[in-house]
């Protein structure tokens, strides 16, 4: 939200445009949930996830780059790089994530475990 | 206390507790974030104080503390004055007549007041990303209830992930038995996606209201009174997303006649669905007769479904505190703009207020799905 960002796209209003994108893909998100369990074999599992993270990259985008105005002012990028630097630190916690799975512990080969190199 | 100044006048000695006099330059050394950081502090500390629980050999007993009551107090005391003393050094500044720019790298020129609000957006966006990896955590690591009792492995005692969906997006046991006329999609799921349609119009208006204030073609009195009904739906809709949060939570819905109700919701907690779930009842029909399950068909377990549940509400709970919070500055900022506080000169706490209320919807967006969806 700042002072330089009015643009079109496509002709229309930007903000408008961003609003109404985000109520579509939002009743696809939850059309494609509702078709999962009221019409059992309609939409596959998998593909309720795919549509839930596509939907919600999209989503995600249109309110950070057009409502947040991330993109379009001249303090977007610096900004922009401010918002991500978070990601490093959730980056690490879901490696963590996955480290400490149990599956993952069990499935590490043997070089990665402790004892393998005798160093006690 | 100090200043940056912009008159070079250095020679002020401002209260500690405010206001701010900024006709002297971008002020500093706040007691406000020391005083709200400890109040929330102590606001935490008696909250695991009056809310127990306890193992007693064979179950777990809850309990509400009331002689720590005390301690809950006096942290949101603590907080509020806290917020007291920052609503009036910084929240009553318009920024007319002197609007400060950082100076260090990367933001030079920037108003210090949106770095400001986009650092504290960064710590929020650790405290979501906490939770959501809890969730991830959890939700990999524990057996899906439903999983198990497709292989056949589940049994009575075990603890198991009943997902929040299992019980909106599914509808969940109550949804099978019910003779509700909507058979498009769960009437579990209308309370969340209206609160997820509602948060995207109001992310909209916020911005509409931004525009207006901003808009000089406008008179005086025309833009204010359209600043404060942005601003005013908004926070309606803010309001329309909390009562039916709490539906959702507590209430339930049931419209239409009560046998063959037109919609019928029952409430989380009607369900069972609760952080003390430790003996959830876990019903599974395998032949359905008009709504009813056919004899000798039903399997019954009892499971502990208390981690799906405690991280669905923290993480929602903390969410729905976040709009609670926007609402409480949206009240403020209603006001302000029917009294002529927004000009196009002076819009940028709209700006600032803004750039919160589209992080809480961007929340939302990653809520939504990972627990009312999936």
């Amino acid at each position: 939200m700042g002072e330089h960002g009015h643009h079109t796209i496509l002709g229309f209003d930007r903000y408008a445009f961003n609003f109404w994108v985000l109520m579509i893909f939002t009743a696809i998100e939850v059309v494609a949930v509702a078709l999962t369990f009221s019409m059992e074999g309609t939409v596959s599992m998998n593909t309720v996830v795919f549509i839930l993270v596509a939907v919600g990259v999209v989503k995600g985008v249109g309110i950070a780059a057009i409502f947040m105005h991330l993109q379009g002012d001249p303090d977007s990028r610096v900004l922009t790089a401010t918002a991500l630097f978070p990601v490093f630190f959730i980056v690490i916690m879901v490696l963590f994530i996955g480290l400490t799975h149990p599956d993952a512990a069990d499935t590490l080969p043997d070089w990665c475990r402790p004892g393998f190199y005798n160093l006690e | 206390m100090s200043y940056d100044s912009h008159h070079g006048d250095h020679h002020d000695h401002p209260s500690p507790f405010g206001p701010h006099d900024w006709s002297h330059g971008a002020p500093h050394n706040s007691w406000a974030p020391i005083m709200m950081a400890f109040g929330s502090s102590i606001f935490l500390l008696g909250f695991t104080k009056v809310f127990t629980q306890t193992w007693e050999g064979d179950a777990w007993s809850y309990a509400i503390n009331s002689a720590q009551f005390g301690l809950l107090i006096a942290g949101l005391a603590i907080f509020t004055a806290g917020l007291y003393v920052f609503w009036r050094q910084d929240w009553s500044f318009d920024g007319i007549e002197f609007e400060p720019k950082s100076v260090g790298t990367p933001f030079r020129g920037i108003d210090i007041r949106k770095v400001a609000i986009w650092m504290f957006l960064m710590s929020e966006m650790m405290v979501f990303s906490s939770l959501f990896s809890t969730y991830l955590r959890y939700r990999t690591g524990i057996d899906n209830c439903e999983a198990l009792h497709a292989a056949g492995t589940l049994t009575d005692g075990t603890v198991c992930w009943l997902p929040a969906s299992y019980f909106i997006a599914e509808g969940g046991w109550h949804q099978e038995t019910a003779h509700a006329a909507l058979k498009f999609m769960p009437d579990t799921l209308i309370p969340g996606a209206i609160n997820t349609f509602a948060l995207i119009v109001s992310s909209y208006t916020i911005v509409l209201a931004l525009k207006t204030a901003k808009d000089r073609s406008l008179s005086d009195s025309e833009r204010n009174r359209k600043v404060g009904k942005y601003l005013l739906t908004t926070l309606l809709l803010a309001t329309l997303f909390l009562i039916f949060k709490l539906v959702e939570w507590f209430v339930g819905f049931e419209l239409g006649d009560h046998d063959h109700p037109l919609f019928y919701s029952p409430s989380l907690l009607a369900d069972g669905f609760t952080i003390h779930a430790s003996d959830y009842t876990y019903q599974v029909c395998n032949e359905w007769h008009d709504h009813h399950c056919a004899e000798g068909q039903l399997e019954t377990y009892t499971i502990d479904i208390r981690m799906a549940a405690s991280t669905f509400y923290v993480t929602t709970g903390t969410h729905g505190v976040h709009v609670f919070g926007g609402m409480v500055a949206l009240v403020y900022m209603v006001i302000k703009a029917y009294r002529g506080g927004y000009t196009p000169d002076n819009a940028v706490s709209i700006e600032y207020f803004g750039l919160y209320w589209h992080f809480v919807d961007l929340v939302w967006v990653l809520v939504f799905p990972a627990f009312y969806l999936y």
